[in-house]
């Protein structure tokens, strides 16, 4: 049987970058092969280039033994290979269902084309309301949606681009159980993701990019975590470091009896969330996506204004009636869950980028005017403190790979030295090296003073990092715990909405 | 049955981003051309009049001049509330208005002399225009009324009001019954800036409006917060620029150009009020913010093509009787060029087949 896919010099330069230098390998029929590397490694290009979304400069891209020139989407999908994408293109005022129709080539009738959809989602197990509008659904449920749009089309080749950045581990298990069983069907899957233990559990083999050139093949099961990090690295992972013993200070941030009116705009309000984060604690906030996070995070960055002064103090002064400005002067910043279009804006420069959030903490405003020097500066100094790979403050945050472009928001917002930090997915999308900076950056943060809360599914970084431990569920929040009493299992349950130990302090 | 749909590029080009509003220059030449030969007119002759005559003949230059200032100066306004996506589409109700409360401080003033006067007239102008413009700015922010149809539909109001005034209280006692006011007096009419040319003040004021905006738009958090509310909604909303306050700064800015521009229209070319000081500058300047990019800069260019359509236009009617709705044509044709050809940059077309299965629609 001929390779399904077969990848030979493929070469791709970018104004100063070169993403793929000479890349070869090849695909088999039912194999479920990963594509490894460090944030602006190559992937995403390597495969938007077989996808048709971008021509190789140099290569050729054989497709079941024939050689072929994808011209564009539409001809990838003629040929059986379906995308689902790092970012997604979904409309936020149309439902489920129209957002399929519109991606869909051919116009099958929304009644046909809506029991298709519920056979795919039936058959993988991928629950998700037709009729839902996408604006009211989270971040994981609106991938359900990709992926579903992929599946419709039969597949011979799926590509997915980080498609478990924000999922549960339920909903990782539900995946790879869709995987497995596609692969088992002869569809082969080129799989690209940052969590090392995934790709363990899920890949036969894996390809290894560093500054777009492979540098290995090997076999994930025979590997360890650590190992295929470092060679995607090139050199050893560093462990966090903390100082033992620390002591926590002062209360800084107390969340009283916060609620969020339903607005129909996210998920799920939160309601009748109150907690504490003392300076130099690191509070974790775990959760299934679409349980309120949106909602928490909005309400405590001022993005959404509640009515009580006192529902959210710093250091016992009142900021529940401020807007996002005058919570930033104060002392705090927070990142949301969606990068492109919310914590920054794809078309404009790092540079101006910088300014949106920290032009008053960092005075790059006098009198009404843009200080762009000051803004480069610091610009300049979270690229090199956070080892993005960028070619410099005025390249365009939508030129950015994803994983760099949340190295720079993590990077914007600690390097504002903020006294509470509240972050939703900081390591989203982040290879294992850059993870591990920025949870360091976290933990320094703390040591120094700041109270942080951290918004996340990802339970292993929960563990790693924080130092108590809440679940959210319904828009409720649990009774804040040190992170070594919980179990993973009692986690698991509660994040399920087993309300065993829940109480509202 | 085929289907056509768009489907958005990956990237647009820079080239393309600029070339767009040259290749619809162009074009609307090569259409124009086809379209009056079609219909009898030498098409060829219609073209070169219209669009190279008023560049050849240094005579025209002075009316490129008066005719592109109102142009730039609204033109800039509009600029700045389009790109933070608040399409204000009445300029002209709003320049109307502008020029109104000026005809009204230099008829207060009249017979009177002394330098205040055209100061007052000026802020008067721009004062109105903001009042004007804030009136859809009030109904989108409170009642989420749209407000492409209030500012439009506030333009027929204000049509209405010129009327009023001149044919009452502002009528001109030694107008022989014509429904115009009176001429303005001496203090408040615009100076001349180069002797024996009807070259006035309002044409360096509006190339100083457009580089002030320009600068503004690019170096101040004003500028920072109209490009980013455009751009990306969520991110303002985010980085703590409210939705509302910007609507009611694009508004304000907007209007309170246009109002300028009123004043200077009337104090300059046409010294009184009359019932034909209408002339769609208003709208006119809509063509002008779009093919100026959006950028004051630009926006200056843009008026200047826009002005050579009109002067061209007139030429072309006394020399080969073209209809004077030519202009009009040219300028429609230009604008939809234009838009065609922004979609076609950011988008192509794809062509969707129906599925070979029942009942396809
Ligand atoms: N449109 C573009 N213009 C300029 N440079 C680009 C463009 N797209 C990608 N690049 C650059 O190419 C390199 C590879 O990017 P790519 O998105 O393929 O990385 P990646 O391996 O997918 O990283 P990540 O894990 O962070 O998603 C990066 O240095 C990136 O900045
Ligand atoms: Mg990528």
């Amino acid at each position: 049987m001929p390779n399904r896919l077969e990848l030979t010099g493929i070469t791709k330069q970018f104004p100063g970058v070169l993403a793929n230098d000479h890349v070869s390998f090849v695909v088999k029929p039912g194999e479920i092969h990963a594509l490894l590397g460090e944030n602006g490694a190559g992937k995403s290009t390597l495969v938007k280039m077989i996808y048709g979304i971008m021509q190789p400069d140099a290569g050729e891209i054989r497709w079941n033994g024939e050689p072929v020139v994808v011209a564009n989407p539409k001809a990838a999908r003629k040929l059986g290979i379906g995308m689902v994408f790092q970012h997604f293109s979904l409309f936020e005022a149309l439902t489920v269902l129209e957002n399929i129709a519109l991606g869909m080539d051919a116009k099958i009738p929304s009644r046909e084309l809506e029991s298709r959809i519920r056979e795919v989602m039936e058959t993988y197990g991928l629950a998700l309301d037709p009729h839902r509008t996408v604006a009211t659904l989270s971040v994981g449920e609106r991938q359900r949606i990709e992926i579903v749009r992929a599946l419709l089309l039969n597949p011979q080749l799926l590509i997915m681009d980080e498609p478990t950045s924000v999922l549960t581990p339920q909903e990782v298990e539900q995946l790879f159980t869709v995987l497995r069983k596609l692969a088992a069907e002869g569809c082969s899957i080129l799989y690209i993701s940052h969590k090392l233990h995934e790709i363990k559990a899920l890949c036969d083999t894996a390809t290894i990019l560093r500054g777009g050139k492979l540098v290995d093949t090997c076999d994930p099961k025979e590997e360890t975590s650590r190992s295929m990090a470092e060679k995607m690295i090139g050199t050893g992972l560093k462990d966090i470091v903390r100082a033992e013993g620390r002591a926590f200070g002062q209360p800084k941030l107390v969340v009283n009896r916060l609620s969020t009116g339903k607005t129909g705009h996210f998920d799920v309000p939160v309601d009748n969330v109150s907690f504490t984060v003392r300076a130099g604690e690191i509070l974790g906030v775990a959760g299934v996506a679409g349980n309120g996070q949106n909602a928490l995070l909005d309400a405590l960055s001022g993005e959404l204004i509640g009515d009580d002064r006192e529902a959210i103090t710093i250091d016992g002064h009142g900021i529940g009636l401020m807007n996002t400005t005058e919570r930033r002067r104060q002392g705090l910043c927070a990142v949301p869950e969606e990068r492109n279009g919310h914590a920054a804006v794809g078309d404009f420069t790092l540079s101006d980028n910088s300014v949106l959030t920290a032009r008053d903490r960092l005075g790059m405003v006098m009198m009404g005017l843009i200080n762009s020097g000051a803004a480069k500066t610091y610009t300049g100094k979270v690229i090199a403190d956070f080892a993005v790979k960028a070619l410099g403050p005025a390249s365009t945050a939508g030129s950015l790979s994803g994983g760099n472009l949340q190295k720079y928001i993590m990077g914007r917002e600690i390097l504002q030295k903020p006294s509470v930090l509240v972050v939703s997915q900081p390591t989203w999308g982040v290879d294992a090296g850059a993870a591990a900076a920025i949870h360091q950056a976290l933990v320094d943060l703390a040591a120094a003073g700041s109270a942080i809360v951290v918004i996340s599914q990802d339970l292993d970084e929960l563990r790693a990092l924080c130092d108590t431990l809440a679940v959210i569920n319904m828009g409720r929040l649990s009774a804040a715990r040190p992170v070594k009493d919980f179990s993973v299992e009692e986690i698991g349950l509660l994040m399920g909405g087993v309300h065993g130990s829940m109480e509202t302090a | 049955m085929m289907r056509y749909r768009l489907e958005k590029r990956p990237e647009p080009s820079k080239l393309m981003l600029y070339g767009t509003p040259v290749a619809a220059v162009v074009l609307t030449m090569i259409l124009g051309c086809l379209l009056f030969s079609a219909i009898g007119y030498n098409g060829l002759r219609a073209v070169q009049e219209i669009f190279l005559t008023p560049l050849t003949n240094p005579y025209k230059w002075q009316d490129l001049g008066i005719k592109a200032a109102p142009l730039i100066i609204i033109g800039t306004g509009l600029s700045v509330a389009y790109r933070a996506n608040v399409w204000n589409i009445g300029a002209e109700g709003q320049y109307i208005i502008g020029a109104l409360a000026a005809t009204g401080v230099a008829l207060m003033t009249w017979g009177m002399s002394g330098w205040w006067i055209l100061p007052v007239m000026a802020i008067a102008g721009m004062a109105a225009g903001m009042a004007y413009a804030s009136i859809p700015a009030f109904l989108k922010t409170r009642l989420n009324v749209n407000e492409i149809l209030t500012s439009l539909m506030l333009t027929y109001a204000s049509v209405q009001l010129i009327y009023y005034l001149i044919r009452g209280p502002w009528k001109d006692p030694m107008g022989i019954g014509f429904p115009q006011s009176r001429l303005f007096s001496e203090a408040a009419r615009l100076p001349n800036i180069i002797p024996g040319t009807i070259v006035h003040l309002g044409v360096p004021i509006a190339v100083i409006v457009a580089l002030i905006a320009w600068f503004v738009m690019s170096k101040t958090v004003f500028g920072y917060r109209m490009r980013v509310v455009g751009a990306a909604p969520h991110a303002a909303r985010y980085g703590g620029f409210s939705e509302t306050r910007t609507i009611w700064l694009a508004m304000l800015v907007s209007g309170g150009l246009a109002g300028l521009a009123g004043m200077l229209e009337v104090a300059g070319p046409f010294q009184r009020m009359v019932p034909g000081f209408p002339t769609n500058y208003g709208f006119t300047a809509i063509i002008v913010a779009f093919l100026g990019r959006l950028n004051p800069l630009g926006v200056i260019v843009a008026g200047v093509v826009l002005a050579i359509t009109f002067v061209g236009g007139q030429v072309a009617q006394t020399t080969i009787g073209l209809p004077d709705e030519a202009t009009g044509i040219f300028q429609a044709m230009m604008l939809f060029l234009l838009l065609a050809g922004d979609i076609l940059v950011r988008y192509r077309i794809r062509r969707v087949s129906p599925e070979a299965s029942v009942g396809a629609a």
